[in-house]
């Protein structure tokens, strides 16, 4: 795969020429904070942006979306987003964390609604230029990324490193003015992705991830649970914002003829009250500190379970402003089992 | 005479807002029409009829005389529904009930207080008064759901209305939270369902859908002091629409 | 165990495949019979699988198959109505259409691990449904399995069900057939009290024998302290659990039990394999 420099215009007219032929959505100002949006020109752009409020999910696993539609004689028809797109500006935590969802719903049951969405995605993303108030990424070993994106943009002042990780992304590269990154642009980039795996660090974890799991082991018991749950809403901000929680709940609707409809899904999370509640009115999971728990031990042993051990928590940061009581931040939490629990 | 079921719209204590959200449905009206025979609605026509299946009752109950025809209409319809937060809640009405009902009456009819056609008493949600087989909240109802809702009860069928707070609409939306601007936002502790409709324009959480089964105090109390807000501050923004009782589930 | 996963297939996993109801009836107050046939290709499906029963507009249900796999035309469910889509199931009738996903859960009943083992089948209420399949499965491979008892708890009388294949399973010899009552009343001539108060009177080798249990999510812990006080290993349990299954598939997140889907490593666990799993029973 090849690695080019691109100046900061000729990067203009690349994507100005990208939004003619393809829909892209790219990081933009929403307020005082940052989101991906319909890209209407390079210039609106904010490729050095702290942190979008929504990660990128939703571009796969849409807020709300229809699975299947049926007719009125009950017959199911499935429904797929078809759509190209090309998302503009993802973070290098949250591209770990969209490779991550690839692996959950591709692995075992092939979740095609996701997957073509998936597919038919052009990634570029980029390297953090100003890192946000509460990212850990580097904590997380999530500073940087090396896999899963089409195309990696590092900014070294005077231009962008690019590097291309698919041949999509060759593809596409191929279509912008750029020259070969010599040593001197490598060594730019090398500087600023050593920085972030340091500097990505406003709350520090005194482990390393891979010691989480085993902490978590010993921890089911631990009362930070129940002291942390006390002040829990149970608003399931810290599901929302999470760019690894891909909970959902499936809903039927009729349209107007009251014959025929669609099924659809939306975002769901294991915090909220009468997540696990069945028909017939049985909650399995109704007090707040279990619920509480059961995220931690989602991020940190039980998705890791299923991704070769990798913890499903990338630091991004986002839950720890979600959260008004306070209660949500991961560092917070396994550091104080790795105080109170030790390390072995 | 069809099949259609027959429906009937009533009002007592309120701004009929949650009627002309009803009125204002644009195509849908024509569907919600073509579904049920509307047989009396004060607003939009002239008939009346005491022969009907399902009753919307807008408004809450703040007279005697309410009380007497709410009984009535109970006794002839098959399904109510509490249409919008002064049914559902007591609404902005409830207000009143946190002063002396004498000091009331004279501040608003001043010399004509006594007046027996002016005669009030403390306010109460519908549902306080008869059973309530539906609930629409909101002030004003939200369309979509006033429409979801309907469909479900001409198929049979429970409508799902969600059991947690405006906060999970709210970051759906891609909102920034309203806490950090400075706002008292009550979304946190208040049913969802809206879509986040105040916070996402700005506005915080008034808390017109009444609270979650489960709010947290603890945890409300907690953020109060982070802010370096006072409880006394809380509990006024939670008055407007949460004087007295607020939480009612349908117990239909 | 189970049958593997149908990454392989390219088939939409939340698509319902089209089912047509070949019968059904109210068994007692509440229970509804249904048996359906697959449209298309037949169900083929183990003792303890469960499928999403799909009525449009309604949605999906998780129902454990009540039948057993050894009788071919279709399959049987049961259904309590508890919510908005089995009240769309009780409205069923003989040629309705509704859809299937499954069969689903590759924690199916040991049918093969067991062979050769005595079986004890400990049922709380509606827990007999999905007991009944592996029942009627090691009934007609009865030279496959040693002794089978089954004990059945119900509440009252006027909620028990399968009343013509509870009388065919008493007359048995080859079955032992045990059945009690919460609540007793005159002409109730069997059993009062709940179902662990039949566990003592099975008299085989506790420690060579399979103990397969399902039933209410209370009846859960006091079967497994009654076992537990006859000494038979974790191992030699089977419990069948219960949880709001709802991509069945292992993506939605609401069945899950600690690290455990219950729809994907269920609904039938091993009771040793259990240990670290505190939200379990």
């Amino acid at each position: 795969m090849s690695i080019k420099k691109i100046t900061k215009q000729a990067f203009a007219n690349f994507i100005d020429n990208l939004i003619k032929t393809a829909t892209v959505y790219g990081v933009q100002p929403k307020g005082e904070r940052f989101d991906f949006a319909p890209l209407a020109s390079a210039k609106d752009l904010r490729l050095d942006y702290d942190v979008t409020l929504l990660p990128p999910k939703r571009f796969f696993q849409p807020t709300t979306e229809t699975l299947l539609t049926f007719d009125g004689e009950g017959r199911y028809k499935s429904n797929f987003d078809n759509e190209n797109f090309i998302l503009l500006g993802v973070h290098p935590y949250d591209m770990v964390a969209i490779n991550q969802m690839d692996k959950i719903f591709s692995k075992d049951y092939y979740d095609e609604h996701y997957m073509k969405r998936r597919n038919n995605a052009t990634i570029i993303a980029c390297d953090v230029l100003t890192p946000s108030e509460n990212v850990f990424a580097a904590s997380m070993g999530m500073a940087t990324v090396s896999e899963g994106f089409d195309i990696l943009l590092t900014d070294i002042g005077d231009g962008y490193v690019a590097e291309a990780g698919t041949e999509k992304g060759n593809a596409l590269l191929a279509k912008a003015e750029t020259t070969d990154a010599n040593e001197k642009d490598l060594e730019k980039r090398q500087k600023l992705q050593q920085d972030n795996q340091k500097n990505l660090n406003k709350h520090k974890l005194k482990c390393k991830p891979s010691d989480i799991p085993n902490l978590l082991e010993r921890a089911y018991k631990h009362p930070v649970w129940e002291e942390k749950a006390k002040t829990c809403f149970s608003c399931g901000s810290c599901n929302t914002v999470c760019p690894t929680c891909y909970c959902f709940n499936v809903q039927d609707s009729f349209n107007w003829d009251l014959k025929s409809g669609k099924r659809q899904r939306t975002w769901d999370g294991c915090l909220l009250d009468g997540f696990t509640k069945v028909a017939g009115e049985h909650e399995f999971r109704s007090n707040r500190a279990d619920r509480f728990r059961h995220r931690f031990y989602r991020k940190g042993k039980y998705v890791p379970e299923k991704l070769n051990g990798q913890i499903s928590c990338v630091g991004c940061g986002r839950c720890v402003g979600a959260c008004l009581p306070d209660i949500a931040n991961p560092v917070k939490v396994f550091n104080r089992l790795v105080d109170d629990l030790g390390l072995l | 005479m069809s099949n259609k079921p027959r429906v009937a719209v009533f009002d007592f204590a309120c701004c009929e807002g949650c009627q002309l959200q009803i009125v204002n449905l644009e195509e849908e009206i024509l569907d919600l029409i073509g579904a049920v025979d509307v047989v009396e609605w004060r607003e939009a026509m002239s008939e009346q009829s005491s022969n009907y299946d399902v009753a919307i009752i807008e408004g809450s109950i703040t007279r005697p005389e309410d009380e007497e025809r709410l009984w009535l209409i109970r006794s002839r319809a098959k399904v109510l529904i509490a249409l919008g937060a002064c049914a559902t809640i007591g609404g902005i009405n409830k207000l009143k009930n946190n002063f002396d009902l004498r000091d009331v009456k004279k501040w608003v009819y001043g010399k004509d207080a006594e007046k027996p056609h002016l005669n009030t008493e403390l306010t109460r949600s519908v549902a306080q008064v008869v059973k309530v087989d539906y609930l629409i909240h909101g002030c004003p109802i939200d369309r979509k759901e006033f429409t979801y809702i309907m469909r479900c009860i001409l198929t049979g069928k429970k409508p799902e209305i969600p059991e947690w707070p405006v906060c999970v609409e709210c970051k759906l939306k891609d909102n920034r939270c309203l806490w950090e601007t400075g706002q008292t936002c009550l979304g946190p502790i208040i049913r969802a369902g809206c879509g986040a409709r105040c916070p996402s324009s700005g506005f915080r959480c008034f808390g017109c859908r009444g609270y979650v089964n489960n709010p947290n105090i603890n945890a409300a109390k907690d953020v109060i002091e982070r802010y370096g807000l006072d409880v006394e501050v809380l509990k006024r923004k939670m008055n407007l629409f949460g004087s007295g009782n607020t939480q009612v589930t349908a117990n239909g | 165990m189970g049958q593997s996963c149908c990454s392989s297939m390219k088939r939409d996993i939340y698509l319902p495949r089209p089912a047509t109801v070949k019968k059904s009836r109210m068994m007692n107050g509440t229970e509804l019979y249904i048996h359906i046939e697959m449209d298309e290709e037949p169900l083929d499906f183990l003792p303890g699988q469960f499928v999403e029963v799909s009525i449009a507009g309604f949605g999906e249900a998780p129902i454990t198959i009540s039948s057993s796999p050894t009788r071919k035309d279709g399959f049987e469910l049961v259904v309590r109505k508890t919510g908005n889509v089995t009240n769309a199931i009780h409205k069923l009738k003989g040629g309705d259409k509704l859809g299937i996903r499954g069969p689903l859960g590759n924690g199916a009943y040991p049918v093969e691990q067991t062979k050769g083992k005595d079986l004890v089948f400990i049922c709380g209420g509606i827990g007999l449904v999905p007991q009944r399949s592996f029942i009627n499965y090691a009934l007609d491979k009865r030279a496959d399995y040693g002794k089978i008892s089954i004990l059945l708890g119900t509440k009252c009388r006027d909620q028990r069900f399968f009343h013509s294949e509870i009388a065919n399973w008493k007359t048995r010899s080859d079955v032992t057939f045990m059945e009690t009552i919460d609540q007793a009343d005159n002409c109730w001539l069997d059993d009062v009290g709940v179902v662990t108060t039949l566990i003592p009177k099975i008299d085989y080798d506790f420690s060579k024998s399979i103990f397969l249990v399902c039933g209410p999510p209370v009846m859960y812990k006091f079967v497994l302290l009654s076992l537990k006080k006859e000494n038979v290993p974790p191992e030699n349990i089977y419990v069948n659990l219960e949880r709001k299954m709802k991509c069945g598939v292992g993506k939605c997140g609401h069945c899950q039990i600690n690290d455990k889907y219950v729809c994907i490593d269920g609904p039938v666990f091993r009771y040793s394999d259990l240990a670290s799993v505190p939200e379990a029973i």
